[in-house]
């Protein structure tokens, strides 16, 4: 057993375990939460970069757990092959990094960084395991600690939004547990690599009624996870949970939840299913690829007419990942390598782009895009790095968002699906739209005084008409105090930490960064994508 | 022969560093723009220094995976290499911005406009993506600079922060990146999928003469093949602004004149009309494009390049023609841009060497006498605050080395001999009359299109120098609206009888002055105008082109009646006017212009460059041979057909075709 072998049992219990011990540690010290996760994810991180190292020599690494020694069809594994090495590195580094903003941004508490850690173990498990029920459990503790995570805001809407999770994401889950089902019943084997190399093909290619049951099968597990990755029309739960969720959690979720539930997508869809059973099935690439840019086309129009800038970004990632499955449905190489890095990139971009929602909030009252108006002048740093986000997010080069872009494009124009390819091009002026939005808002308009919800004096002075010259008056001297007042609601840069800075800065130039490494992506991923199309 | 060299890169970077050295030091205007005048040197100086090299045969290259083995793509790489073809454009721009720098920090100063530092940062910027436009190696590397200019030029665009230039600015963001991200693009994903199928492999580099998988490819996959060629053209014709892809231009002059000059009529458009040549040049190759058969219904196979030139052709028309009805002289020049823009793509389109040769010349030719105007233009507004021409009768007393610099811009634009925009022209009339056939009708809409714009420039140049604040003429084709203006002098008896008596005239002007403030209330049935009026309309240089309803209009209303303009009543102007309605306070002052030597018209940071820019479009009408540019656009066209230019001489279009098709 090598030693990266061994670290991938422990990748996922690891965190789940520290979980325990903030709320222990809380019966003694208040505030330690932030100290076990902080020294937990950066553990996880270092972890996570010597598994991937090896998976860079050997190409896959693979724990069998319980003893079960040989891959049998129900033994669970976990697997760290390229695509799932990358997707770990995603979420211990935005784990890690966030705590950056949470330190200072909250939300605080022994509990809350209880479920942090629980999200995170369940999100590597997510990631690693090689086996479909067992993706389920960790479906369902991703799930939790989403609940959690979401509900610890203040707020009513914080709760709604939690349950309407709890609700949808569970009726996720559990359509997805009907699929594994169906799957066992066909095949007789839960393994993802068993099912892949052996059982689906075989089935494939015999017909008769296990072929009706594994294409029922997909059908649950697709419509199971076009819920839990918030695909239009069953992207409700999203916004509400993006916008209600803590600015501090936002970033996580919005980086992670839904892209870990797509790779699991991708992983069931291309290792378990395999490409065969995807192209011979009638109508399945024609649905897949309709869901994905017909998200496209709705996250984005949604996200347009938003006012609130939280639930507009919530719009965004619907769409952003219409652009993924809809390159997972064009099922050639070049695609799914695009859609693997839109993944990636749009965690890295979405992330940073709540930090900057949940700086701007805390240092500048701003949550509204009309509010954004004059924020280049007042806060140039947290404008930039918004800026420079959002034209990430455009896909304008070089940039995260340009790199994925172009092999989905390529990949659909492979495919000759004409209409995706159109629509995927069309999504640069459909992202424009929200973001220019937004630039225009910070850059070219000048600030202009909070308006304060209530109408000053208007409540008292209502009912004596024969003061009304006074009250006028009255009126104008209240104006002015009140203008002080939302002055000071505004709220000041004084409460962003330098810790937020640096991780707001360093998400807009990784962003950026990233944007040259579309090559190296290839070239990782090439073992895992030239593996599933031979 | 290709060398490695830091220099392209260098070339690119050096202002992409000027824009951070701006915006550190924001607090100090002369260090900011010492920074923007040390960039511009150095770039040209960089640009320069491979000059000769580049004469000579050598290829700089910079490669991103080959000096820091980074690979930008899978398959493609970044590539900046400085060819003869982007040595054009990099000369050009880099050259001009040397004195746009100057003029900017005059015209900002002048005005005292706000956001300064972020103007000279965005310029500093889109100089840098301009160059590395130029220098692009491949459709990536094109496509990343492309789209990067879209984004630095925009601030520009939006600059006053007012809805006008937030509207402006919208409109620009569409068009551009619907021209970039999506055409654009599209067509070079569409090249790079096309030459994946060929034996040769997937390449989207650009080769002299067209890309040779591609012609493989385009074999196999016409269909396809064509749809990318149209796709690469559309993206890089919104920035060229060809109809009907160009109305984003007109409305982005509400930027700053120094953007309107250097970016929207040389570095921005011209990178559009640059990559037209690219495009027709470097990817599919003039032998290409003329034998992949587009068959139209009704009318047969037609070469690729035939729907363009078209187009072209149209759009320097139409362009002319709506350029004449435009009373505000940045809108006007806008619409002059958008037609000579035209001039290079129809040149290019026609695949005749020489038509080719004309094109590209026109780049550096346009760019010389239309940054004149521009300046002037900008001038005139620092020290005058006056942006309509029918405000500037008599301004040739206020501002004459201004006017007469824009009077040789002006005439450089016509094509008048020993201005520069004549020997671009001749070569594309040659060109054009060389191909024979169908093509006449191209050359006879560029020779079209030069007189429409004399009759578009030049009222500009005589209202400035022959005619007085008191004194000067009605200018119907913007003062009326479309088809005339219904009104009559009928019962007038003061300027019935005005005609021969001169010791009237007095009088009669100041009756008509109080008149023409109420001309609202004073519309009558039309009435025949004497024959005498008819004949002077006619005689008064009004141009012919016009569509038929103001040519009726000038019959009806003599042109040349004396009808001084009641200040403030530009309400019945043509539409043009109610968007820049709150910049109205220009034309003359109380008591007239004041009359001011050429020394003392504005500021050394304007006169100097607008002198030296003039001078440049005399320099390449009078002696091309002398001036580096022809040169280069000889030394393009003769790598792209494998001619010397001798030898094309001598050749038939038939022959030229032969030796493509090799």
């Amino acid at each position: 057993m090598s030693n990266a072998e061994l670290l991938l049992p422990l990748l996922v219990a690891v965190p789940i375990l520290m979980a325990a011990v903030p709320i222990a540690l809380g019966l003694w010290f208040d505030r330690t939460g932030w100290s076990v996760t902080a020294l937990t994810t950066v553990g996880l991180f270092a972890a996570t970069s010597y598994v991937a190292a090896t998976v860079y020599e050997t190409g896959r690494e693979v724990h069998v757990l319980g003893g079960w020694e040989e891959p049998q069809g129900i033994g669970i594994e976990l697997v760290a092959d390229p695509f799932s090495a990358l997707i770990v590195l995603l979420v211990t580094v935005t784990a890690a990094g966030l705590l950056a903003y949470t330190r200072t941004g909250g939300p605080r508490g022994n509990t809350f960084y209880a479920g942090y850690l629980l999200l995170v173990g369940g999100l590597i498990g997510l990631s690693l395991t090689g086996d479909v029920f067992n993706m389920f459990v960790f479906l369902e503790i991703v799930g939790l600690g989403t609940y959690a995570m979401i509900s610890s805001g203040d707020g009513p809407e914080s709760a709604v939004a939690a349950l309407k999770y709890l609700i949808l994401g569970t009726v996720g889950a559990s359509l997805y547990l009907i699929g594994v089902g169906f799957l066992f019943m066909a095949t007789g084997a839960l393994n993802i690599e068993v099912l892949g190399t052996e059982a689906i093909p075989a089935i494939v290619e015999e017909g008769g009624s296990d072929l009706t049951l594994l294409r029922a099968a997909f059908a649950f597990i697709f419509v199971g996870f076009a819920l839990k990755v918030a695909q239009w029309p069953l992207h409700t739960w999203q916004p509400d949970a993006y916008q209600h969720a803590p600015d501090g959690v936002t970033p996580l979720i919005a980086a992670l939840v839904s892209t870990v539930s797509a790779y699991a997508l991708g992983r069931v869809m291309f290792t378990a299913f395999g490409v065969e059973f995807l192209a011979t099935t009638p109508y399945l690439q024609e649905i897949v690829v309709t869901v994905g840019a017909v998200s496209v086309v709705a996250g984005s129009t949604l996200a347009v007419v938003q006012q609130d800038v939280k639930r507009m970004f919530a719009y965004s990632s619907v769409s952003q990942f219409g652009l993924v499955i809809a390159a997972y449905g064009a099922l050639t190489e070049t695609a799914l390598v695009g859609a693997i890095i839109h993944l990636i990139g749009h965690g890295v971009m979405k992330a940073g782009l709540f930090v900057a929602a949940g700086v701007i909030a805390i240092s500048y009252g701003a949550r509204t895009v009309d509010e954004y108006a004059g924020l280049a002048e007042n806060r140039p740093l947290a404008a930039g790095s918004t800026a420079i986000l959002l034209i990430a997010l455009i896909g304008i080069p070089p940039s995260a968002g340009f790199i994925g872009k172009w092999y989905i494009a390529v990949g659909a124009i492979q495919a000759e699906l004409w209409s995706i390819a159109a629509v995927i091009f069309l999504s640069t002026m459909l992202t424009l739209a929200y973001a220019a939005r937004l630039l225009e808002k910070m850059y070219f308009t000048p600030a202009t005084p909070v308006e304060s919800p209530h109408p000053p004096g208007v409540a008292t002075d209502g009912g004596e008409p024969n003061e009304g010259q006074e009250s006028s008056s009255e009126h104008r001297t209240d104006g002015g105090v009140l203008a002080n007042e939302s002055r000071f609601e505004r709220g000041s840069p004084d409460a962003v930490s330098l810790g937020m800075f640096i991780l707001l800065v360093g998400i807009a130039i990784s962003a950026v960064v990233l944007g040259f490494a579309g090559g190296l992506f290839f070239e990782w991923l090439e073992p895992f994508t030239s593996e599933v199309f031979n | 022969m290709t060398e490695e060299s830091v220099l392209p890169l260098a070339a690119v970077l050096v202002s992409a560093v000027a824009m951070v050295l701006i915006i550190a030091s924001y607090r100090y205007p002369n260090v900011r723009e010492g920074w923007s005048v040390l960039a511009a040197v150095a770039k040209f100086g960089i640009v320069a220094s491979m000059l000769p090299g580049v004469m000579d045969g050598t290829v700089y290259e910079w490669s991103l995976s080959q000096s820091l083995g980074v690979e930008f793509l899978a398959g493609i790489d970044f590539v900046l290499r400085a060819d003869p073809l982007g040595m054009l454009f990099a000369m050009l721009a880099s050259f001009l911005w040397i004195f746009t720098s100057f003029y900017a920090a005059g015209y900002m100063r002048g005005l005292d406009e706000h956001a300064q530092t972020r103007f000279f940062a965005s310029f500093a910027a889109s100089l840098s993506t301009a160059i590395g436009i130029a220098f692009a190696g491949n459709l990536v590397t094109i496509f990343i600079f492309y789209e990067l200019l879209s984004l630095v030029t925009y601030p520009l665009v939006a600059h006053n922060e007012d809805d006008e230039a937030r509207i402006a600015g919208r409109k620009y963001l569409t068009y551009t990146f619907f021209g970039g991200g999506v055409f654009l693009l599209a067509g070079t994903v569409l090249v790079y999928w096309l030459t994946s199928l060929t034996t040769e492999g997937a390449t989207i580099a650009f080769e002299t003469g067209g890309i040779t998988a591609l012609a493989e490819a385009a074999q196999l996959e016409p269909v396809f093949a064509q749809a990318a060629f149209y796709l690469l053209i559309a993206g890089f014709g919104v920035k060229a602004a060809v109809m009907p892809l160009h109305s984003w231009l007109a409305d982005a002059m509400v930027a700053p004149t120094p953007v309107s000059g250097l970016l929207h009529a040389v570095a921005v458009v011209k990178s559009g009309a640059f990559g037209v040549a690219r495009v027709i040049l470097e990817v599919f190759g003039p032998g290409l494009i003329h034998d992949l058969p587009l068959s139209v219904p009704a009318i047969g196979e037609v070469g690729l390049n035939v729907p363009v030139a078209i187009l072209a052709a149209f759009t320097l028309t139409a362009a002319s023609i709506i350029a004449m009805r435009k009373d505000h002289l940045k809108r006007r020049l806008a619409f002059s841009t958008t037609a000579q823009l035209s001039y290079i793509v129809l040149g290019l389109s026609i695949l005749h060497p020489y038509a080719i040769l004309g094109a590209l010349f026109h780049i550096p030719a346009h760019a010389f006498g239309k940054l004149t105007l521009f300046f002037c233009a900008g001038a005139v507004h620092v020290e005058t605050h006056t942006d309509y021409v029918s405000e500037m009768a008599g301004i040739g007393k206020r501002m004459p080395l201004t006017m007469s610099a824009f009077a040789i811009g002006a005439a450089g634009m016509a094509g008048m001999p020993l201005i520069a925009g004549f020997v671009s022209k001749f070569y594309m009339l040659i060109g054009s009359g060389s191909v024979g056939g169908g093509y006449w009708i191209f050359a006879s809409a560029l020779i079209l299109s030069g007189i429409l714009n004399i009759a578009y420039l030049w009222p500009v140049v005589y209202t400035a120098f022959f005619e007085s604040e008191e004194r000067h003429d009605a200018k119907p084709l913007f003062e009326f609206p479309p088809g005339g203006k219904r009104e009559s002098y009928f019962g007038n008896e003061d300027l019935a009888a005005d005609g021969g008596e001169p010791s009237e005239s007095r009088r009669s002007s100041s009756e008509l002055c109080s008149d023409g403030g109420e001309r609202p209330h004073d519309e009558g049935q039309p009435q025949p105008a004497d024959e005498e009026g008819e004949k002077e309309a006619k005689g008064a240089g009004t141009p012919e082109a016009t569509d038929e309803e103001s040519g009726y209009a000038v019959d009806q209303y003599p042109s040349d009646t004396d009808v001084p303009l009641p200040k403030g009543s530009h309400d019945d102007h043509a539409d043009d006017h109610h968007d820049h309605g709150d910049h109205h306070h220009g034309g003359p002052p109380a008591g007239g212009w004041e009359r001011h030597s050429p020394f003392s018209e504005s500021t050394w940071l304007m006169i100097v460059p607008i002198s030296v820019i003039a001078v440049g479009a005399v320099t390449l009408g009078v002696i091309p041979d002398y001036a580096v540019f022809l040169d280069l656009a000889t030394y393009i066209v003769e790598g792209v057909f494998g001619l010397e230019l001798s030898e094309i001489r001598e050749m038939s279009w038939a022959e030229i075709l032969e030796v493509m098709d090799e």
